[in-house]
């Protein structure tokens, strides 16, 4: 019987929620939470060893750590298959799942499956890996698509385990890694190509043989010669937002950002702001909502010179960035930069979360 | 820009140019668990960090750690 080992967040585990994201890891014998699911599809071809999980926080902030602990499971439990997700769009947790796959497949040599929504900011991360032993299943956006992620990843675990070759990425369903593989074929490349022309020029579909990578290469900003001297904004995406949500704000894959005025203000009091943000517990920031806007801080900069007086910008540009597209958060970014130039400001910090 | 982040590793990745590193995920620019005065304190060495990042030349992505330490 195939041996495997589920990797899920708190959430998924059945722990808890958002109060529970601060969890070491832990491992429990056999199937809890999703991985029941998992045991449900994989019926007599395999067994669910064990399950590990861990919050969502705390894999990020103690990465070492947390991936160390989940090594030191894994060797003990000795898996022919690690499974991790499906992660949905939960970001933290799809980029948990990606940075887990490649540690055991670098480390212990397995062959990992993972799932998630192809817009979770995991998938990128996988993409840059170009790691042969990972392969990643798209699902649905939300949790809604469990059984049907758990029936596709169940016997692709069994196929790992079992050490059969996987075919490529658009025959087999699991997303592209930027992997290419020689090939025997009966026509050369100009044959290929020239086909692949005709086709085009007649308007008909075809596979290109060589994707091109689309990627952003954002070239680094000249520096600001002196701080004290520039025009400086801030810009939050942990979504500190004045009391109410005036604008309303979503938790989750907003579309617009704003500014909100503090020039009179020296600091931003609890009460009076909030933050809206579906990523994270937002209790810290709402309790002190300079963990996500330093306006204290940067008041006091400005008594010490650091920043010149009148040299902060009036307002605060804000978008809770839980979940946002790529599409969406590259305009809403080619958006502030314009209203920034537009108004003079040299140099912006952004606090995220 | 200089991007203040506790998932500093994830903005790496994707290639921003000056990054400071930040506390935690739900309070990047402090620490709750610490006093108050020194609360505010690593928050203005955060911050000033980030100034000194703006300043700094880079020619690929960068990561500045502020002197009270990521973990407080």
């Amino acid at each position: 019987m195939i041996r495997i080992v589920h990797i899920l967040n708190q959430f998924f585990a059945g722990v808890g929620g958002e109060e529970k994201a601060d969890i070491a890891v832990a491992i429990v014998g056999g199937a809890v939470g999703a991985a029941r699911g998992l045991q449900v599809q994989l019926a007599e071809r395999g067994e669910v060893v064990g399950t590990i999980y861990f919050g969502d926080n705390y894999f990020h902030e103690h990465k070492d750590d947390a991936t160390a602990a989940i090594l030191a499971e894994l060797e003990k439990l000795r898996p022919d298959v690690v499974v991790a997700g499906p992660a949905f769009n939960a970001g933290r947790y799809g980029l948990a799942c990606v940075e887990i796959c490649h540690t055991v497949s670098e480390r212990l040599g397995l062959r990992c499956v993972t799932g998630m929504e192809a817009e979770n900011p995991g998938v990128s991360v996988y993409r840059d890996y170009h790691d042969d032993k990972i392969f990643l299943l798209p699902t649905a956006e939300t949790a809604s698509g469990m059984a049907r992620a758990l029936t596709a990843m169940a016997p692709f675990a069994c196929r790992l385990a079992d050490g059969e070759e996987i075919g490529p990425a658009g025959a087999e369903g699991y997303l592209p890694r930027g992997i290419r593989r020689l090939v025997r074929v009966d026509r050369t490349g100009a044959d290929r190509a020239i086909d692949m022309l005709l086709a085009k020029v007649a308007g008909k579909p075809f596979a290109t043989e060589i994707p091109m990578e689309v990627w952003d290469r954002v070239e680094p900003a000249a520096p600001v010669a002196d701080a004290a001297a520039a025009n400086l904004a801030v810009i939050c995406t942990g979504g500190v937002v004045p009391w109410g949500n005036p604008d309303g704000f979503k938790t989750y894959r907003n579309t617009f950002w704003r500014k909100y005025n503090f020039a009179e203000l020296k600091t931003l009091e609890p009460g009076k702001w909030e933050a809206v943000h579906g990523g994270y517990n937002v209790a810290f920031m709402n309790q002190n909502p300079h963990y996500g806007m330093p306006l204290d801080a940067l008041r006091a900069l400005e008594a010490d010179g650091r920043i010149g007086r009148g040299k902060l910008y009036p307002a605060y540009y804000v978008i809770p960035g839980n979940q946002g597209s790529p599409a969406v958060m590259r305009r809403v970014g080619q958006e502030i930069s314009a209203d920034l130039k537009k108004d003079g400001v040299d140099g912006v910090l952004l606090v995220a979360t | 820009m200089a991007l203040i982040s506790a998932m500093y590793p994830v903005a790496e990745q994707v290639g921003a140019s000056r990054i400071v590193k930040a506390v935690a995920i739900p309070h990047p620019c402090g620490d709750p668990n610490l006093p108050a005065e020194l609360d505010g304190q690593l928050r203005r060495e955060i911050v000033s960090t980030a100034l000194k990042a703006l300043e700094a030349k880079v020619d690929r992505t960068t990561v500045f750690t502020p002197k009270v330490g990521a973990d407080g």
